[in-house]
């Protein structure tokens, strides 16, 4: 490496360091992504609270659920906007023709927003602590930090696939808006997946999420056994292995992206 | 020089007519057509599903799933009839065309409004989409529905919740953005107009912002004309989704002139 180049580490580094700060001076761009995911937790918290056989387990599976839709609201909206608001401000074209290339910027970007998100969850958990009195003890601390984190870890990844499409469309508004809710559905962060018909089971089971809520639900209540019917290790290592897989995708589009977006010209129209 | 009144209503109109016509042809940033497939389509079917399979898991009766179905039906109209509306000073200043207008003599409202009236057409039709997945796919039970009155309703709580999306707009000639504020009152109904369950569960505090929104009463309305309730039952919601349209759309004129000046004072216009 010579002296002039800087590595992948420093790339991440700088544009997740970038966008903390665009975050940090102007923090109330966290509102639209968090509002969706705070509210569907607040309604279901009432819904589940008015039922008078709900057990104080499911309410905490709920409110592990909307932390979880906090994380994933914020890592949606930042991966495309981060990608939306470059074509925006017309500084797509400059970002693509550093030489760092995109697929770790937007990384560091990725791993912010769903940093932020976490933030996020940890509000929804304080709101259900304090509104509701759901009684957060973890049942198994070192699992449910281990959990936590490779679904941190691959919802990012998730991110980092979504950004490929939205670098190349012009309908980042459109996928993003359109795939938020689904995606609550569909990875059981409200309800387990066997609530679900049969066919948007099969989609459940290719994304990470799904898995990695409920290791986080199996790791923070006892005896937990509303979710998949698999134990706590077989979801970490589903989960390890989604995010694998996305990274690999995400690693080859990109690569693929940058070459149509380059060869096509079309990057600045919105 | 005085403006006669006959002269100041003349050009209200043609500056809401004029409006009507560039709203039409896409001025508001989210119409175009994946925005449309979106809004029609996709939401109300995504959000109906969530809460669908939601009061499902819970264990509720189907009486209540029918009551959820149908909020969230109508609920969704907000994505038109608010978020839409409520951005369209925002997107002026986005778009460096804020300024420009604020400077013409036309009536500042009628050009607001111009732009959001064809905001009722496409809220209409997200809230009827929603109500004919609820019929097709969740079971809705429309036997008894009252249609004309129905109708009435529909489009009544259309216009007074463009009217509250309006109060938002105004927010964004003086504020950076009403961008924000349209977000939360985008969802908040979710929570506080009786989508998903009654006003009654909340907490008094909370109760009082149920009642200054005219969903809360738009929905009353739409469900007891789904049930077929008779017209005398539903004159007080009717009444009441009016009276707040009305008090909504007044603050909303109000406040134009309020921010504006306030904007004009302080040289903020295009700070975003």
């Amino acid at each position: 490496m010579s002296r002039l180049e800087i590595s992948r580490f420093q790339v991440v580094k700088a544009s997740m360091g970038l966008t903390a700060r665009n975050f940090f001076v102007d923090p109330q761009w966290i509102i639209p992504s968090i509002i969706a995911p705070f509210v569907f937790t607040m309604v279901s918290l009432f819904i589940f609270s008015r039922e008078a056989g709900q057990t104080s387990a499911v309410l905490l599976a709920a409110v592990l659920g909307g932390g979880m839709m906090g994380m994933w609201g914020t890592t949606v909206y930042g991966s495309g906007e981060s990608i939306g608001f470059d074509r925006w401000n017309g500084t797509l074209e400059c970002t693509l023709s550093a030489p760092s290339p995109l697929i770790w910027i937007i990384m560091g970007r990725v791993l912010w927003n769903t940093m932020e998100g976490s933030l996020n969850g940890v509000f929804i958990l304080v709101i259900g602590l304090l509104w509701f009195r759901v009684g957060i003890g973890i049942a198994n601390m070192p699992m449910f930090v281990l959990s936590t984190m490779v679904t941190f870890l691959s919802l990012s990844a998730f991110g980092m696939l979504l950004a490929n499409l939205i670098v190349l469309s012009r309908r980042g508004g459109f996928i993003t808006n359109g795939i938020e809710i689904p995606v609550y559905i569909a990875t059981g962060t409200m309800f387990p997946i066997v609530a679900l018909p049969l066919y948007i089971q099969g989609i459940s089971y290719a994304l990470g999420p799904t898995w990695g809520i409920d290791a986080i639900r199996r790791s923070a209540i006892a005896g937990y056994n509303s979710g998949l019917h698999v134990s706590i290790y077989f979801d970490l290592l589903m989960t390890v292995m989604a995010t694998i897989l996305y990274m690999a995708l995400s690693g080859y589009l990109f690569v693929q992206v940058e070459k149509i977006a380059k060869r096509n010209g079309t990057l600045g129209d919105y | 020089m005085g403006v006669s009144v006959r002269q100041w209503v003349l050009e209200s109109y043609r500056s809401l007519l004029g409006s009507m016509k560039f709203g039409s042809k896409g001025t508001i940033i989210w119409d175009s057509w994946d925005m449309w497939v979106l809004e029609i389509a996709v939401l109300p079917l995504a959000q109906i599903s969530f809460f669908y399979f939601l009061v499902g898991y819970a264990g509720y009766s189907p009486s209540m799933v029918e009551y959820v179905v149908v909020g969230n039906a109508v609920q969704t109209m907000t994505f038109s009839s608010v978020f839409a509306v409520a951005n369209i000073t925002s997107s002026d200043k986005w778009q460096g065309t804020l300024s420009s207008l604020l400077v013409t003599p036309a009536n500042r409202a009628s050009m607001i409004m111009g732009r959001a009236i064809y905001q009722i057409i496409m809220s209409l039709m997200i809230s009827i989409t929603g109500l004919l997945y609820g019929y097709f796919l969740f079971g809705v039970n429309f036997s008894s529905a009252d249609y004309p009155m129905l109708a009435l309703s529909l489009v009544l709580t259309s216009m007074s919740m463009i009217s509250f999306g309006l109060l938002i707009s105004t927010i964004g000639l003086y504020m950076r953005t009403a961008l924000i504020v349209a977000n939360i009152f985008l969802f908040i109904g979710l929570l506080v107009c009786g989508v998903n369950f009654p006003v009654s569960a909340l907490p008094s505090w909370l109760q009082i912002l149920s009642y200054a929104i005219p969903l809360t009463y738009g929905l009353q309305a739409i469900r007891g004309s789904i049930a077929g309730a008779s017209a005398a039952s539903l004159i007080l919601p009717i009444s009441q989704l009016l009276l707040t349209g009305i008090i909504v759309f007044g603050f909303a004129l109000g406040l134009t002139n309020s921010f504006e000046k306030l904007s004009r004072k302080s040289g903020k216009m295009e700070v975003y």
